[in-house]
């Protein structure tokens, strides 16, 4: 079920009246979420609520046995049923094509003729969030870092409450279900704000991504010619617009959402387009996904405990794994291996150069990261490798007569919007949606809101997916 | 700033403006009306599923969409057809659909609009694409999105302003479509598609009637003429006869060995496009021999009296007492000749 269709407004109408109906006990309202997030997935694609529960039986079980085994090798197995059962479901449903695909390259390559017919399975919806999540909970019990749910129940709406099953944010267990121990009732103000911050969920996936930015993006991107500058660029800085406002719509929508029950979701975005710098850069963007490779990868991996080296190892293996985990292709590998080359250079450079950040230059580094994140974009859009080359050979004005796609009022919305979406991003950087709209007059902010209900009811977005929604 | 507050004005704000927005649309002659798009289309499919010997399911082009009526078409046989004709498509994909994933074997009507039919086999070209996305959306859609459009279906036959369809018409009133219309100068190369205004209405079994406003507004029916003449320009590739009847012809010998009624029907042309129809595709080659390979009952137009002589006001399609008047006579013919079932005593 999507946040953007007139579906969910009725399956969340219902399930607001049940939770705050006040004949229910918290348990019963507890268990009425649990089923709610399992309609809310079923109505996709039933059968594969099964995966759901399975992950679910697997790492409660698990994380139980953890709890009060101490024989390091007990530990160690049932950590690896885990990871096997949670990493086996991601590797069968996301990768059994790619690895088949590449399984047979290479047997070709050897001179093996073989041949294998493609798998064709189908791709869970947010597998990729839901198996990270439990195995977040798996690895923090094993780490003793905190301990099992208090109850099955907790557990399973912790593996599947609907606000961020399947596109997050990846919330760790210690966030989360500790939240689900005692009743919760949003506040007044609290169920507001989640209203608005839904308002502005939505505003950003179906005005600015879907209506104002996808379409250009697509043309550019399904485009076969070789591209003029311009029109490269615009394809570029469009797919950049769409995906983050695709993205932080849909994070949001889950935080907003989930605060009308009074629950509180993590951050996942905070104005990544106003970063100075890579490092910084990832503490903004998917920010539950960045911190969960840092904890679960970077750091087992050796972190930067054992030298400088090390460090650079473990962090291109984070990236290359990240770049991996967002979709089973050899382009998205690739943009993880950019954002690790970027992320190694920044971390040489600044043992090596001395830069005072000031008040003049930040603008530019700020600029000059926004411009080397697009680069990485095109490797994540393109299909394929070829199409990735011509638009960065036209992105660097390797084709003086690249054909011409776009018209003068495609390029200048996108210009206008990325421009906006810049300095919005840097103006925010230090700031939060909350603090600015305090600052606000009440008839100005009320005004802002209606603007945005008006042009969602008049944009009728198509309803089609988030974009994450396929990783 | 009063978060409470702030709600009550939005909501108070944004309520007068959806108002006005519908009070000024209607003002402008707009309506509620529903969109033909996959949705609809996969509803109508599903019907299929269930139909039994005496049902009859069309498909075609646009042309088997608009002259074809479906109350007419009850009214002389007590059936009322299951209309899956998909406009600017070869019904190819969607008759091979019917015979290979259903088991239905009642009667198919086939409109065969030369220049789509003889189009194409493959499977990225336009007039394959466009409707075998609507198979492949009928196989693939979800639980949500049937529920999604239940809940929609009311708003459209409610809401003048609500119009979203798969055709981007020029006159859809939807942000994007605002957004798309704007131009500043000409950038690009290559010539750009005339306006196209939608011109017919689609009631909720996708019977479907030419607009009254192409009748009586002739620079509005030029308009339409315009379109089709960029459709037909330009560097177009030539027909694949061979390709498109064997394609068929298979399914057509699976559908009637299994006591399926086919029933090809050739729709009128006039004008532009009747001139086009008869030079680039010629009776004798292709109808003829479509006919004479697949072995079904046929009607091409020209061949009766009755079914001749009207005229069409953008060459394409009937208007909608026209395309009465046809169904009436094509279903009489066909009863006379025992090709159609009918539960009419």
């Amino acid at each position: 079920m999507l946040f953007n269709s007139l579906g969910f407004l009725l399956f969340f109408v219902v399930v607001l009246i049940l939770y705050y109906a006040p004949i229910f006990r918290w348990k019963f309202k507890k268990g009425m979420l649990l089923v709610a997030s399992y309609v809310f997935y079923g109505l996709w694609n039933p059968p594969l609520i099964l995966l759901l529960w399975i992950s679910t039986v697997v790492d409660w079980t698990v994380g139980n046995k953890l709890a009060v085994t101490e024989d390091k090798r007990k530990r160690n197995g049932w950590l690896i049923l885990s990871l096997v059962v949670n990493l086996g479901f991601l590797g069968f449903f996301k990768y059994g094509d790619f690895l088949l695909q590449n399984f047979t390259l290479l047997a070709n390559s050897i001179g093996w003729d073989f041949e294998a017919r493609p798998i064709d399975i189908i791709l869970p919806m947010g597998i990729s969030f839901y198996t990270f999540q439990t195995m977040s909970y798996t690895l923090d019990i094993y780490y003793k870092k905190i301990k099992p749910a208090r109850s099955f129940l907790d557990f399973a709406l912790y593996v599947t409450f609907f606000p961020q099953l399947v596109a997050g944010p990846i919330v760790r267990a210690k966030e989360l279900i500790s939240q689900f121990y005692v009743l919760k009732r949003a506040t007044v103000h609290q169920f507001i704000w989640g209203m608005f911050l839904l308002t502005l969920g939505l505003f950003q996936k179906v005005i600015m991504a879907d209506t104002l930015l996808a379409d250009t993006s697509d043309t550019i991107f399904n485009s076969t010619a070789a591209l003029n500058f311009w029109d490269a660029w615009a394809g570029t800085l469009a797919f950049s617009g769409q995906i983050f406002f695709d993205f932080a719509g849909y994070s949001t929508c889950a935080i907003g959402i989930a605060l009308m029950l009074g629950i509180i979701l993590p951050h996942n975005f905070l104005y990544p387009y106003g970063a100075i710098g890579f490092s910084d850069f990832w503490r903004r963007w998917h920010i539950s996904l960045s911190t969960w490779l840092r904890d679960y990868l970077y750091i087992p991996l050796g972190g930067n405990r054992h030298g400088i080296r090390r460090m650079y190892v473990a962090l291109m293996l984070t990236m290359l794994l990240g770049g991996l985990w967002h979709g089973a292709a050899w382009t998205f590998v690739v943009w993880g291996l950019l954002h690790g080359i970027y992320l190694v250079v920044e971390k040489a450079l600044k043992h090596r150069v001395k830069i005072k950040i000031n008040s003049i230059n930040v603008i530019f580094f700020a600029f000059l990261t926004f411009t080397c994140v697009n680069f990485t974009w095109v490797f994540f859009r393109a299909g394929d490798f070829s199409t990735a080359r011509h638009m960065i050979e036209s992105m660097l004005f390797l084709n003086p007569d690249g054909q011409l796609v776009l018209g003068y009022f495609d390029l200048l919305k996108v210009f206008t919007i990325t421009t906006i979406l810049f300095f919005t991003h840097w103006y925010m950087r230090k700031r939060t949606v909350k603090m600015v709209a305090q600052s606000l007059p009440t008839w100005l902010f009320a005004t802002v809101w209606a603007i945005m209900m008006f042009l969602l009811v008049i944009a009728q977005g198509s309803g089609e997916q988030f974009i994450y929604f396929q990783f | 700033m009063s978060l409470k507050r702030s709600l009550v004005i939005a909501v108070i704000l944004s309520l007068l403006s959806i108002a006005g927005w519908e009070v000024h649309w209607r003002a402008q002659g707009y309506y509620p009306e529903l969109d033909d798009d996959k949705y609809l289309w996969a509803k109508t499919r599903a019907k299929v599923e269930d139909a039994g010997k005496n049902e009859v399911v069309i498909v075609g082009s646009s042309r088997a969409l608009f002259d074809l009526q479906l109350d007419v078409w009850e009214e002389y046989t007590g059936i009322r057809p299951i209309q899956l004709a998909s406009p600017g498509s070869t019904p190819l994909p969607i008759f091979s659909d019917l015979v290979n994933q259903t088991d239905f074997s009642g009667t198919a009507i086939v409109g065969v609009t030369p220049g789509l039919f003889f189009s194409t086999t493959y499977p990225k070209a336009p007039p394959w694409n466009r409707a075998q996305k609507r198979v492949d959306f009928y196989r693939e859609r979800t639980y949500a999105q049937r529920l999604n459009y239940a809940l929609w279906v009311p708003l459209l036959n409610t809401f003048a302003f609500l119009a979203n369809d798969e055709e981007n018409w020029v006159d859809d009133l939807n942000l994007k479509n605002f957004i798309d219309r704007i131009q500043i100068g000409e950038r690009t190369e290559g010539p750009t598609m005339p306006p196209f205004y939608r011109f017919s209405e689609i009631e909720l079994d996708r019977n479907v009637r030419m607009k009254d406003k192409v009748v009586i507004d002739t620079t509005f029916a030029n308009s339409i003429k315009k379109v089709w003449k960029f459709f037909v320009s330009g560097d177009r590739p030539p027909p694949d006869k061979e390709g498109t009847i064997s394609f068929f012809a298979k399914d057509a010998e699976k559908f009637m060995n299994r006591g399926g009624n086919l029933i090809l029907v050739r729709c009128p042309a006039d004008g532009f496009l009747l001139e086009l129809e008869t030079q680039n595709f010629p009776r004798e080659d292709f109808w003829d021999e479509l006919v004479q390979q697949t072995g079904a009952t046929a009607y091409h137009y020209s061949d009766y009296k009755v079914l001749t002589g009207f005229d069409l006001p953008e060459w394409s399609h009937l208007s909608g007492p026209d395309a009465d008047l046809f169904t009436k006579e094509l279903v009489n013919i066909m009863i006379a000749d025992q090709n159609l079932p009918t539960l009419n005593n």
